[in-house]
């Protein structure tokens, strides 16, 4: 069972989800669904500081969920795809396997 | 030019979207409910289960509100879920109560959910849509239990902690 336990804390990411956790970094991620933004638009009309925006943007970087692009003197952010794509696949590939057996089991005779 | 990107943006963040699965049984939409159901246990894979002890099967009671857990070997149950709605043979809503520590969660705002929808053909096939969504909640909690401890990483001493609190609630 401790393999087991240990795959499943892998493709959980716990960073991740710990990275999630927050109301201010999902409103960030929300927002940056739209499309790529600075750190100055990201921040607008939060109620929070701007260092803090940019320190919530460090931990969503850290967990892969953005990426920054440096243009000119600007931090451009956007959403990490491959962060997200790791997040989910345990459940996707978990459901895969499950439905399958069901089908084989739901067909017997 | 990153502004230009923006479209990429969009299509990445389907990837917060709920995990969508479908398969097409020869069964009937009774027969489909009632094993997926109420036979949980004739086809779950056995090597994904959260308990201490080997998997023998897996109960699920039949009403809005009823538990679901495995019995295990050892004779003792464990919970991971629970039914939030009961609607056979068309469809079953489960709370995916486990945690990224792939322990048990007692709390439903911490936990995400599986529907799953029979939709029955002419041809006596049953169609089977399976959803799995706010898997994002499970976050919430991640992260309520490392900020509860204040350190990165501790997850040993975040998880006594919890089980603390949750065996004193």
């Amino acid at each position: 069972m401790v393999s087991d336990s240990l795959r499943f804390v892998q493709t959980y990411h716990q960073q991740q989800l710990d990275a999630l956790g927050d109301e201010t970094r999902r409103a960030l991620l929300e927002r940056l669904r739209r499309g790529p933004l600075p750190v100055g638009q990201l921040a607008k009309g939060l109620p929070v500081s701007r260092p803090a925006v940019s320190q919530h943007l460090r931990v969503l970087k850290q967990a892969k969920l953005v990426h920054a692009d440096t243009v000119g003197t600007r931090n451009y952010y956007r959403l990490d795809s491959q962060g997200f794509a790791a997040l989910r696949s345990y459940l996707d590939r978990f459901w895969a396997e499950a439905l399958e057996a069901f089908k084989a089991k739901v067909e017997e005779e | 030019m990153a502004a230009g990107e923006s479209r990429s943006g969009v299509t990445e963040a389907a990837a917060l979207e709920p995990v969508r699965r479908s398969v097409r049984v020869r069964a009937t939409a009774e027969r489909a409910f009632r094993v997926f159901a109420e036979e949980m246990g004739t086809w779950w894979p056995k090597t994904h289960h959260i308990g201490r002890s080997p998997m023998v099967d897996i109960v699920v009671e039949g009403r809005a509100g009823g538990a679901v857990y495995t019995m295990q070997e050892d004779g003792t149950p464990c919970p991971w879920g629970c039914v939030l709605a009961w609607e056979p043979p068309h469809r079953f809503l489960l709370a995916w109560q486990i945690t990224p520590e792939w322990t048990y969660e007692p709390d439903l705002a911490r936990s995400s959910e599986v529907e799953v929808l029979f939709t029955p053909a002419d041809d006596g096939t049953t169609l089977v849509e399976l959803e799995h969504r706010a898997i994002e909640r499970h976050g919430a909690n991640a992260a309520a239990m490392r900020g509860a401890v204040g350190s990165e990483g501790g997850w040993n001493g975040v998880l006594a902690l919890y089980g603390a609190k949750v065996g004193a609630a």
